[in-house]
């Protein structure tokens, strides 16, 4: 069917703009079409070393292989990365990571662990926090209580220094004390 | 209508030379007390500017931290211990020539703890919290130990010349009537009811020998505890263990020296020729021999270890004491104010009276130089580098200020010896604790003149 | 005649359809930049507490941050509970930038006198090449200046951290001779303060009073709100590292690293360590240098 000729050029210009605009789409926000991977994390213990397993699955339930997994714990002002630097899924989809066995956790010696997931072509960034107890449990000091030294506040001075002073002290004024008293009794002194 | 003139006779030419200027004032004495009393005040204008402008106005910085201020501090509790070998070790060891010199030493003692005190108060950077040292005092601290000890020698050092005066202020309270109400009201209360009775004399030689006793620890108690504000820390020429005997014989020296020079002033211008007799400066120069004696052995010890290590810092200080920049301080001091002391006094006309007053004027400047030298230098050589300050930081050149508020607690220091002399005989009238008769002049024969 | 014409007319389509066609794409970029603009910057919502006890639903741009509130004298003498801080400075960045004295002074409120920080030029030995070592308060374990304050004006936290409390301190500047490292500093004149300071907190050692002293705090108002010390932030080559003993991590604001593996591959030391002060902050030796040394003759003169 031959069309008018300005209804091509506008089909080809309109056509032009669909291209693009899905071009666009598919390479600078990927949004609509990247995925959301989805992570579960499994914990295994042998013979005393610890594994953390990561399983990456996509939408469909089907392992995802060659994806960068990071993992980091939390700290008090930032993330540890633990592990290898480069950690990839293997073909199952399974990242296997030996944990270490003497990273401190809190009081209970839990440890809260993060996966990351970002600058992935195909895959949305996302971040998974679990919790385990697979830290060493860290003894807080309470901020009350001070063992008696040198460089402590004066009520927790060492016991011995402060016995030999206050002995010392107590003995002179002693004698000092009963010198003016004897003093006092001269005063007295009817002849 | 006038008031009818009081008039004072003495019965014994011993009571009139003694207790005469506790009734007549001399233009001389006033003169002096004037300028002891100007020299005071240009010093607490130069304090009242510290206090007005902060620590800024001394040359300390923050390497040399401490100043003359804490070098004064420590050359003032050095000479407090004469108070200590008088009453103390002399008479304990019945050294009975130096009875006469008691009282004198007593007074130096309690003026100089107390113009110790009056100068570390001074150093503080915040003297309006100074009574935190006693709310908030922490035990492990040696200037607490250092605040206990002066307090307690202070203390001891007052009860000492106290006692020493006791029948004494009796005498006056009896024999003198030309004096004004007040001071006859201060001797009343101050003698404490003493008649001379043999139970009286008895309580007091008791609590005499015991206080004499006491002071002796004391006394080296307070020296060494001051020496340990050094010795508890990392500086080179302080972080050493030979600190303590160090600093207490260093101020037996300074204290007999400073005795003999008293001694050569009160005869002169209190006319005490018959009581402050030529045997007493040859013994007291024979004394000043001996204790510098062992002041120049623990000195080699200071120094020999160090030099022969020239261990970094330490290496550094010593450099600059025996070559640098404080050589020739050093060596006068050494030299001037120990050595040649020391060879001169051997020699018997070096001991009499004018010669060894300038010996010791000699000995005690060099022990005033000797404390600067023990706390500014060290703190020139901290372990980690001076760099990226200003110039002034590098070199500590006291302000005027400084020196003047120095020069002042040393115009507080006599002004306190003068108004005590005053106030009481120096030497004692009565010799009734050591059941002696009252000993007459001794005939000018004897001596040699 | 005929062929030119075809090929102009055929040309003048081409170009046509193409400049129409860049036109159609350029509004189509634009449409769709202005669209990803909004939606990236969805109304984010966070959710807060009424006084009635009711959780809402708050836009975030409602919400105003509070001023942090620097904790009492008496509260600071209590260490961040479950903390003990150390640090930890590579020798081998230095490059004596003093960004960290910068910012140090800036929050501080010093003047160049009385820096907290100072980086040093050391050399060890003759045949040793020179280099940089920041140097501040070490916060030791057994401190020298705590042991000799008299009235308690410094003291030793259970996180670790040594402070100055400039209401009680009486000037006496004992500290200051015990100190080995020569790490404080003391007000000698009027301190110039700036802003209204009516809370005088010992954690910010802000504001400054004459007669005192004054040393690097490891700026406890920061840890308190989980942030690292201006010093580490400002560093631009990485040089300090901080954190948490108990965590065993310290981190210099890009890279985190176990604080034991740090200082067993590094061979981290602690400064004159046969003193026995116990200082919380190591060093990394200065080799692998990233920077050749220079000196900077206005700064750091040797004295």
């Amino acid at each position: 069917m031959k069309l008018p000729k300005y209804i091509n050029t506008t089909i080809s210009r309109l056509s032009i703009l669909l291209i693009i605009v899905y071009l666009n789409s598919s390479f600078m926000y990927g949004q609509d079409s990247m995925e959301d991977a989805s992570i579960t994390v499994t914990f295994s213990e042998e013979d005393g070393v610890k594994t953390l397993i990561a399983a990456a699955t996509d939408q469909e339930g089907l392992p995802i292989e060659d994806l960068e997994l990071y993992f980091y714990v939390k700290r008090t002002f930032s993330l540890l990365p633990i592990g290898d630097p480069f950690n990839s899924t293997d073909e199952n989809g399974i990242i296997e990571m030996e944990f270490a066995n003497d990273l401190p956790g809190d009081t209970e010696g839990n440890l809260e662990i993060v996966i990351k997931l970002f600058e992935s072509d195909l895959y949305n960034d996302m971040t998974v926090e679990v919790t385990k107890d697979w830290g060493i449990p860290i003894i807080i000091e309470d901020p009350k209580s001070e063992k008696r030294s040198l460089w402590s506040a004066a009520a927790n001075a060492p016991l011995t220094l402060i016995v030999l002073i206050t002995s010392m002290i107590a003995a002179v004024w002693y004698i000092i004390c009963y010198i003016i008293f004897t003093l006092f009794k001269i005063s007295r002194i009817k002849d | 209508m006038k008031k009818d003139k009081l008039t004072q006779e003495f019965k014994t030419e011993r009571e009139r030379k003694v207790l005469g200027h506790l009734v007549f004032t001399s233009p001389k004495y006033k003169l002096w007390v004037a300028f002891l009393i100007l020299i005071i005040i240009f010093g607490m204008f130069g304090y009242y500017r510290q206090l007005r402008y902060g620590l800024e106005v001394t040359a300390m910085r923050d390497y040399t931290s401490w100043g003359i201020y804490i070098s004064n501090f420590v050359f003032f509790v050095a000479i407090s211990l004469v108070g200590s070998l008088i009453s103390s070790i002399l008479k304990l060891n019945k050294n009975d020539w130096a009875r006469p010199l008691t009282r004198i030493s007593e007074m130096i003692a309690v003026a100089a703890i107390i113009c110790a005190a009056v100068i570390i108060i001074v150093d503080m950077g915040r003297p309006d919290r100074f009574f935190f040292v006693i709310t908030h005092l922490r035990i492990q601290s040696p200037i607490i130990w250092d605040v206990i000890i002066i307090s307690t020698y202070l203390t001891i050092s007052l009860l000492l010349l106290f006692i020493s005066l006791l029948p004494d202020i009796a005498v006056c309270r009896d024999k003198l009537t030309a004096i004004p109400k007040w001071k006859k009201f201060m001797y009343r209360v101050l003698a404490i009811n003493w008649k001379n009775s043999d139970v009286q004399i008895a309580k007091l030689r008791k609590v005499t020998t015991i206080l004499a006793i006491t002071v002796l620890p004391v006394a080296f108690a307070i020296h060494t505890v001051t020496s340990w504000l050094f010795a508890t820390t990392w500086r080179p020429g302080w972080d050493s263990t030979n600190l303590g005997p160090y600093f207490v014989s260093g101020a037996f020296m300074a204290g007999a020296a400073v005795i003999i020079f008293a001694m050569y002033l009160l005869r002169i211008h209190l006319n005490l020729k018959e009581y402050i007799t030529n045997r007493h400066f040859d013994k007291m120069g024979r004394l000043l021999v001996l204790l510098s004696l062992v002041y120049l052995y623990f000195n080699i010890n200071e120094y020999l270890g160090p030099a022969f290590k020239m261990v970094g810092v330490e290496g550094e200080h010593i450099i600059e004491l025996f070559t640098g920049k404080y050589a020739p301080m050093y060596w006068l001091v050494q030299v001037g104010g120990l050595i040649l002391p020391i060879i001169f006094l051997i020699f018997r006309p070096f001991r009499r009276p004018l010669p060894i007053f300038i010996i010791s004027f000699f000995v005690i400047l060099g022990a005033w130089f000797k404390r600067f030298l023990i706390v500014i230098p060290s703190l020139q050589h901290p372990y980690l580098p001076i760099q990226g300050v200003d110039e002034s930081y590098l070199h500590y050149n006291p302000t005027w200020e400084e020196w003047a508020i120095t020069m002042a607690s040393f115009a507080w220091l006599l002004l306190i010896i003068t108004v005590l002399i005053k106030l009481f005989p120096v030497i004692p009238v009565h010799d009734k604790i050591e059941n002696k008769e009252e000993v007459e002049p001794k005939s000018l024969k004897n001596e040699a003149s | 005649m005929e062929n030119k014409d075809k090929i102009n007319s055929s040309r003048r389509k081409f170009i046509k359809n193409l400049s129409s066609g860049t036109a159609l794409a350029v509004t189509g970029l634009g449409l769709y930049s202005l669209s990803s603009c909004t939606s990236s910057s969805d109304e984010e919502n966070t959710t807060v507490l009424t006084p009635e006890g009711k959780l809402v639903q708050v836009p975030k741009s409602t919400m105003k941050e509070m001023a942090y509130e620097p904790v009492s004298p008496e509260e600071s003498r209590q260490g961040i509970p479950g903390k003990k801080w150390v640090m930890v400075v590579d020798l081998g960045k230095c490059k004596n930038a003093r960004k960290c004295i910068d910012a140090c002074d800036h929050h501080h409120q010093l003047t160049p006198d009385r820096p907290y920080i100072k980086v040093l030029e050391m050399k060890d030995n003759e045949k040793s090449a020179p280099y940089w070592m920041p140097k501040k308060c070490f916060q030791c374990d057994n401190p020298p200046c705590v042991k000799v304050c008299p009235v308690g004006a410094t003291y030793k936290r259970t996180d670790g951290i040594v402070l100055i409390d400039n209401e009680r301190c009486i000037g006496c500047r004992f500290c200051m001779a015990a100190c080995p490292y020569s790490a404080r500093v003391f007000n000698w004149g009027e301190p110039p303060v700036a802003g209204d300071h009516e809370h005088y907190s010992p954690e910010t050692s802000v504001p400054s009073k004459i007669g005192t002293v004054g040393k690097c705090d490891f700026c406890p108002d920061m840890l308190r709100q989980n942030k690292l010390p201006h010093c580490v932030v400002k560093c631009p080559n990485g040089v300090i590292y901080f954190g948490d003993e108990n965590d065993d991590t310290v981190t210099n604001g890009d890279e985190t690293v176990r604080l034991s593996t740090l200082l067993r591959d590094k061979a981290g030391y602690r400064y004159m360590e046969e003193l026995g002060t116990k200082p919380r902050v190591y060093y990394l030796p200065p080799v692998d240098r990233m920077f050749p040394f220079e000196k900077n003759t206005e700064e750091n003169s040797e004295s």
